[in-house]
């Protein structure tokens, strides 16, 4: 196809106007086109470390993207990490257009809950799972969407329970997209008045009743998450008469049906108006819906809400037993920004421990997949084809049914080696449907290829690898030189192959105990 | 959990290449775990209509007395209890004295936390004392190494069960047929080489998933793409739970060593709108029912070896909230299927349902447990498992008798 750039560009601008919605599969070529004019493509050169130990620069965009795109490394290197962490933080500022053409095509992702009820729950599920997954693969704004994946765990919602799903795409948008790099108790308390999470956790159906057996009990699902898992943690400190004064605080919000369908309200009526006590502090009676920003002032700005945040936070982007003393840092933080997530943020990837825990982690199946598309610098449009391998690990997103979210312990994801082995395999040899990745292109970009035709008249073309050509290859995925025995491997298989094998020895290298850590 | 490491990459390797056919054929006493996640109210699965607090407590969603009739009553099993009608499945196997119910079984945890009840029946520990392994992970490290295989532990699902941690092998799988590697024509053995070489020298965490994965690679090959067709009529019900024991049966059936197999049920945390002859727990409660009838049958003769139980992390308030459903609450029905269980009746009494109501709001209450868990496990593992070493699988913990499980005839 052959499209002048003025036309690309056209589009392209034309594209990135509109509000979002651009169903059209047909346009997908041409879409992939303009991406490329918008720097989404491979550079002509791509540096690579080439160290014995895990570059930490490396490490560091292992651990604040969704894996290294070719030419991430050098761009990281070249501008510094202060640097590079404030643009970043201001994501508002970084130009993703390229990302824009892919992802903003989801019409549903831009409705309110009531239009969503227009659309099947199937076609609902796939635009939020494909949304993500393209934002994940190709957005400039990458550390906010680390944030954005981390959120949607911490504040999961299974799009699977009740008619969640028909709020879960407002949700993403008001409460998890708007906050992801903002405060705190904006995040929770957006969080609270989300339709699908009063769906989720029963809020919606919290209420006082005039009940027969005289027990004036409310449904205490949410209070108590809120507590357990959203704000202060299991050890909190709380009583299960907070988690019952909680809920009494929490009853009365509904969820408009049929007029405004999905819209949220508050029923005095059935609001408990009484005096409460949370975690000591009297909440006076007659407070009516204003008792919700009383319970969030107290349990956010709890100590145990300080520290149970900067602890996740800290498993997510550092080590599952992060130390001591970088824990207390980070929730004093927390402390003295009010919940401040850049500060947060900029004191994990700016502290001196940091480099420390390079290759710690094992990377879930969904930053697997990611960052096996990043450093392909893949061509997709997340069709089935691709999320099902999501799906067979059990990491689509908003699937997980339990509200406390994918898991982010290594040893919960071990069981899923066979689909990486055979995601990174097909992928290489590009036998995904409608996943496209250019080898040979990006081979020449890390100095992986040989550009003169010399050894393919060699009896066996995969001799025409040689030893600094499979270093820099190898490098360019895990960030380190391949030890000696992933080197000798790797010849060997090479050495057995009776056609050109380098598809499969680029799957191979997908598929190592190096580049399933991060 | 670490677990010997008893054989070098040379010997893993040449195991791979002559994956031994030795225990084919052998029968094992097996043991289906089935977790019933979100906490089941199994006060409206084995209803107790003979007492009149259960019907105060429960004015919308209790479950009619069998003498009310029809198909929305209980099934009456006895003077005090009955069968939720969806149950009806599972009454002939009641009747054949090989369903057993133990009564108010529950943990010493009173959070309430799913996370927290779940992980600690899965570890089989008691509340602050945490184990290495789940308990059915340190059950199957009892045993004999030599024998096991990546089959002698299955979970169906796509992660691993904490139950199932600190196994010497154990595979997660939905279905023996997608057990392959997506590799071109002639370059699989090539590939699979390169990935024990790769995984051969990793000492931490990819060290055995990646040994089980490869083993499991040549193991299942001998039983895929032969059709499978459940014995005696069984018709599984058509969903992922159904299918799940369809694929356990067909394990157990086919001879692989499969000496424990786990199976999530979820869906039980009903909160809100529970129903009660009909609605989200009825639903639940018909897969489960439905699910484990066509297992039983399918078993057929293979029936003797096999016990398997249903437990779940807690169970539910005695009595209803204002959204017609149940919050969490404490102690649980466990049933239990086999020749080894002393079925055909309810073990232990039924704890007053109302007694501390007004400790019931500052914290989850319900059944008080009057059995803990644990004794339930360790009865099913000595006594139809035959585990000798049952103090390493619940190290400290003195048993309670119940009785679930038969004594072996010496």
């Amino acid at each position: 196809m052959t499209v002048s750039r003025r036309h690309v560009l056209k589009f392209a601008a034309l594209a990135a106007a509109s509000a979002g919605a651009l169903p059209l599969s047909g346009c997908e070529g041409i879409t992939s086109s303009a991406s490329k004019w918008l720097g989404e493509g491979i550079p002509s050169k791509v540096g690579v470390a080439n160290g014995a130990a895990v570059d930490p620069d490396f490490h560091f965009l292992s651990r604040a993207t969704y894996g290294l795109w070719p030419g991430d490394l050098d761009y990281l290197k070249k501008m510094g990490r202060e640097k590079w962490l404030s643009e970043q933080l201001n994501y508002e500022k970084i130009d993703d257009r390229a990302c824009d053409l892919r992802a903003r095509r989801f019409e549903t992702l831009w409705l309110d809950p009531g239009t969503c009820f227009e659309y099947k729950k199937p076609v609902l599920r796939d635009e939020l799972v494909r949304h993500m997954l393209l934002r994940a693969v190709y957005s400039k704004r990458q550390l906010y969407e680390v944030m954005v994946g981390f959120w949607s765990d911490h504040l999961n919602i299974d799009v699977g329970k009740g008619d969640a799903i028909y709020a879960k795409a407002t949700d993403d948008r008001t409460v998890i997209r708007r906050h992801a790099l903002g405060r705190f108790q904006d995040l929770i308390a957006a969080s609270a008045k989300s339709a699908a999470m009063l769906i989720y956790l029963d809020g919606n159906e919290n209420r006082s009743a005039a009940h027969p057996t005289a027990i004036n009990i409310p449904n205490e699902n949410y209070a108590r998450e809120l507590l357990e898992l959203h704000t202060m943690g299991v050890d909190g400190g709380y009583t299960q008469r907070d988690v019952y004064e909680v809920a009494r605080c929490l009853t009365g919000w509904r969820i408009h049906t049929p007029w405004q369908r999905g819209q949220i309200y508050f029923e005095s009526a059935e609001h408990d108006d009484g005096a409460k006590v949370v975690l000591g502090k009297t909440i006076a009676a007659g407070g009516g819906q204003r008792d919700l920003d009383s319970v969030l002032d107290i349990v956010c700005k709890h100590k145990s809400t300080a520290r149970h945040i900067a602890t996740k936070m800290l498993q997510h982007f550092v080590s599952e037993v992060p130390p001591k003393a970088m824990v207390a840092k980070v929730a004093t933080v927390f402390e003295k920004t009010g919940g401040d997530i850049r500060a947060m943020l900029r004191a994990i990837f700016t502290d001196k421990q940091f480099d420390q825990f390079a290759s710690g982690k094992i990377k879930r199946p969904f930053h697997f997949i990611a960052s096996s598309l990043r450093s392909l610098a893949a061509d997709t449009y997340a069709h089935s084809s691709l999320t099902e391998y999501l799906n067979r690990m059990g990491h689509a997103p908003f699937q997980y049914p339990t509200p406390d979210g994918y898991p982010d312990q290594s040893s919960y994801w071990l069981s899923t080696l066979l689909w990486r082995w055979n995601f990174a395999l097909s992928v290489c040899d590009n036998k995904v449907p409608e996943v496209t990745i250019q080898l040979t292109e990006l081979a020449t970009a890390v100095g992986a290829l040989v550009e003169s035709g010399e050894n393919v008249e060699s009896r066996k073309i995969s001799t025409s690898v040689s030893k600094l050509q499979l270093d820099r290859m190898v490098s360019h995925f895990v960030g380190r030189q391949p030890t000696t025995l992933e080197r000798q491997t790797f010849f060997e298989f090479l050495s057995q192959s009776k056609k050109d094998a380098r598809p499969e020895l680029v799957g191979l290298i997908l598929s190592s105990p190096a580049f399933q850590r991060c | 959990m670490a677990s010997p490491k008893d054989y070098s990459r040379r010997a893993f390797l040449r195991k791979l290449a002559f994956a031994d056919e030795a225990h084919l054929g052998t029968v094992n006493k097996a043991l289906v775990c089935i977790f019933l996640r979100g906490g089941a109210d199994t006060l409206n699965m084995l209803v107790p209509y003979g007492n009149d607090e259960y019907y105060k407590l429960r004015p919308n969603i209790a479950i009619k007395s069998p003498s009310r009739g029809g198909s929305a009553a209980a099934i009456k099993l006895d003077d005090h209890y009955g069968f939720h009608p969806k149950m009806a499945p599972l009454l002939p196997i009641y009747r054949e004295g090989r369903l057993g119910m133990v009564q108010a079984v529950g943990t010493d945890n009173f959070t309430g936390s799913h996370f927290e009840a779940q992980d600690q029946v899965d570890h089989g520990e008691s509340c602050g004392h945490s184990l290495g392994g789940g308990w059915l992970g340190r059950h199957l490290a009892t045993r004999s190494l030599a024998q096991q295989t990546p089959l002698s532990a299955v979970a169906i699902g796509t992660a691993l069960p904490e139950s199932l941690r600190g196994a010497p092998s154990a595979s997660v799988l939905n279905s023996i047929e997608e057990i392959k590697l997506q590799a071109p024509a002639g370059q699989s053995q090539a590939i699979a080489k390169a990935l024990a070489e790769l995984y051969g020298a990793e000492v931490a965490l990819l060290a055995e998933p990646s040994k089980t994965t490869l083993d499991l690679l040549g193991r299942v090959e001998k039983l895929q793409g032969k059709a499978y067709h459940p014995a005696n009529g069984a018709v599984y019900p058509d969903n992922t739970f159904g299918k799940g024991l369809r694929e356990i049966a067909r394990l157990l059936r086919g001879g692989v060593g499969l000496e424990v197999a786990a199976l999530d049920l979820n869906g039980w945390d009903t909160h809100f709108f529970q129903g009660a002859e009909a609605g989200l727990q009825a639903d639940c409660i018909e897969q489960l029912a439905v699910g484990l009838a066509a297992f039983d049958k399918d078993l057929g003769s293979s029936r003797s070896t096999v016990t398997t139980l249903v437990i779940t992390e807690f169970g539910r308030r005695s009595y209803e909230n204002s959204s017609m459903g149940t919050d969490h609450g404490r102690g649980f029905t466990v049933f239990a299927i086999g020749d080894r269980i002393a079925g055909g009746q309810v073990h232990g009494p039924l704890p007053h349902l109302t007694r501390g109501q007004q400790l019931d709001l500052l914290g989850p209450s319900g059944l008080a447990v009057q059995f803990d868990y644990r004794s339930a496990l360790s009865e099913i593992l000595v006594r139809a498992l035959d585990n000798r070493r049952i103090e390493n699988v619940f190290p400290g913990f003195k048993g309670q008798e119940i009785g679930l499980v038969k004594r072996a005839i010496v």
